[in-house]
């Protein structure tokens, strides 16, 4: 190779840094920082006592955090399901010949991702609302007045409310990103789509998911990776409430470090829940790969 | 194979799929396509009704257009303020992920050094990192070293979290480009440097368009790292300066409403203005990704 065509150590360094280096002190500079400060107790102020692993022992008791794990596992279920597994449906029926206006469902089931998560949320916080909420009067049109709630203040099913905001949002994502990996896929075997009658169910299901096993994959470990990082919505629709009913593992560290102003235990749980996150995707990776290569089905 | 024959019998009769079949697989898709536009189509319409008028009846049409609404929303959330810091912070770091990201995609593609797979590999990690676990940390590293609460704070969150997908399709869409292109360069005694820059960059302009947009929307939709790293009132950008309208105004929903519809307009012509692009890059970047 010519000269050109390489440039000298210095020169690909100084290209590389200013990247690295920002994105260094952004991701990585932090983490090593929090590990640090999540053996002390520490309020903010100038005094920082160390405690050793009393954080780590305090998350291991603290049912608060757990039941915001839990909650963050039940919205990467319903993300699967409601993200994922409705948007390889919708791939389907967009690849069909059948679906006119394909276009028109690309373009305008895309739109909603591309707005702010925060004012989405707040849409859904009117939607929801008891007294001027969509969904009340369209039960009311509906005539079933009687089931009318205050449904954000509802304890029960409140991680499934809000995770449906997330998945409307999110859909037309996931049904881009299945639909560029089935058009990566022969458009004959694609043909066997056309879901006709149960036949073309159970084709469905043996040709083309095996081999849209790659595509399910990635999307997949997106979504989890994005339900694990749940924020801005919880936040902005309830606040975790009512009581921590709907608290997510990154909303509870934010409560514990910007309300209660325990940064040292803030700090741990942020090395906690970078832990959980990526172990958990380091599990499901391995256990979608293995699938995979047991299935035989690949490509 | 089994497969081939069910195709051919397929093709061979294909008005065995029923026409009830495809009007409720069209069904189901309008249906789908209708509940993703409808609130929004809601909140823009509500937004030019007055209090009493929503009050009264949640879901029909407005009868007058009151757009004194969104006078009344520009007002009370300082809408001009708000806007010129989302748009310094938005276009700063959408010209600094585009400028890094094409670099070190271009490297990533073109150059064999040590460690690029490591780096490759460290850069894909942000991808899977629960970026909201790091909102404690950040904001501690930026109090301790003086970044917080300045014009250009966002800027270096905003630029950090965003480089994994870029450098991803840059790189991509550069392999795509023959390599001769490059050699030629050289023989023309062109230095690395212009070759990239003057030969490669112009050619990489549609994947870099593609980045732009799609990195403009993030940055300017972004609020968790906005909430924590400003305290400032006057640095405050739209999201956040919504988020605190919401806590203010709640009452006033059609108010409210014309907000919310004002702080999604840029991002709402951006999109229709490029749809197409926006989704082939998005499904080229998922192919990669």
């Amino acid at each position: 190779m010519g000269k050109a065509l390489r440039p000298s150590s210095w020169l690909m360094l100084l290209y590389l840094l200013p990247g690295l280096s920002i994105y260094s002190f952004v991701v990585l500079v932090p983490i090593f920082s929090a590990f640090r400060y999540s053996f002390y107790s520490w309020t903010g102020g100038p005094k920082r006592s160390f405690i050793g692993l009393d954080n780590y022992v305090e998350i291991m008791r603290d049912h608060v955090f757990w039941q915001s794990f839990l909650n963050n596992g039940l919205m990467t279920v319903y993300g699967l399901i409601g993200q994922v597994g409705l948007a390889f449906l919708f791939a389907l029926f967009l690849l069909s010949r059948a679906v006119r206006f394909k276009a028109l469902h690309r373009t305008i089931s895309f739109f909603p991702s591309t707005l702010a998560p925060i004012i989405i949320a707040f849409l859904w916080t009117l939607i929801y609302n008891y007294n001027y909420g969509l969904l009340n009067e369209g039960l009311k049109l509906l005539g079933l007045e009687r089931l009318a709630q205050s449904w954000l203040d509802l304890s029960g099913p409140i991680v499934l409310l809000v995770s449906i905001p997330l998945s409307w949002q999110n859909i037309g994502f996931y049904t881009l990103l299945m639909l560029a990996g089935l058009s990566a896929i022969n458009k004959e075997v694609l043909e066997v789509a056309e879901l006709d009658g149960a036949t073309g169910f159970r084709k469905a299901w043996y040709v083309i998911i095996p081999l849209a096993k790659p595509t399910l994959m990635v999307a997949s470990l997106l979504c989890i990776a994005n339900n694990m990082r749940g924020f801005e919505h919880i936040y902005a629709m309830t606040g975790g409430g009512p009581g921590n009913a709907s608290s997510v593992m990154a909303l509870y560290a934010y409560d514990t470090s910007f309300l209660r102003f325990r940064y040292g235990y803030g700090s741990a749980l942020a090395i906690a829940i970078m832990a959980l996150t990526l172990l958990i995707i380091l599990l499901s990776a391995f256990a979608l790969q293995r699938k995979r290569s047991t299935d035989g089905g690949g490509s | 194979m089994e497969l081939r024959a069910e195709l051919a019998a397929e093709r061979e009769s294909p008005h065995l799929m029923r026409f009830g079949k495809k009007l409720a697989m069209n069904a189901i898709m309008l249906l789908f396509t209708a509940s993703c536009i409808f609130p929004l189509l809601w909140l823009g319409y509500s937004s030019l009704k007055t209090q009493a008028e929503f009050s009264n009846s949640i879901i029909s049409l407005p009868g007058k257009l009151h757009f004194e609404n969104y006078a009344e929303a520009i007002k009370l959330t300082n809408m001009p303020q708000l806007s010129l810091n989302s748009i310094r912070v938005t276009a700063i770091s959408v010209v600094l992920i585009v400028l890094i990201a094409f670099i070190t995609g271009y490297f990533v593609a073109r150059l064999q050094f040590k460690g690029k797979r490591l780096m490759v590999i460290y850069y894909l990690f942000g991808l899977l990192v629960p970026i909201h676990a790091l909102l404690v940390p950040v904001y501690l590293l930026f109090k301790e070293t003086g970044l917080a609460d300045h014009w250009y704070t966002l800027v270096i969150p905003y630029v950090a979290f965003n480089l994994s997908m870029p450098i991803l399709l840059v790189s991509s869409y550069v392999t795509g480009i023959p390599k001769e292109i490059e050699e030629a360069a050289a023989i023309d005694g062109l230095s690395f440097s212009r070759t990239m820059f003057m030969i490669i960059m112009p050619m990489a302009v549609p994947v870099l368009t593609t980045v732009a947009i799609l990195q403009f929307f993030a940055c300017w939709n972004e609020f968790s790292f906005a909430l924590v790293l400003l305290k400032d009132a006057s640095m405050r950008t739209v999201p956040l300066g919504m988020s605190y309208f919401k806590s203010q105004y709640s009452t006033n929903y059609p108010q409210l409403m014309a907000g919310m519809v004002l702080s999604m307009l840029p991002v709402t012509i951006m999109y229709f203005a490029f749809s197409s692009r926006i989704i082939a890059g998005v499904m080229a970047g998922a192919v990669k990704g």
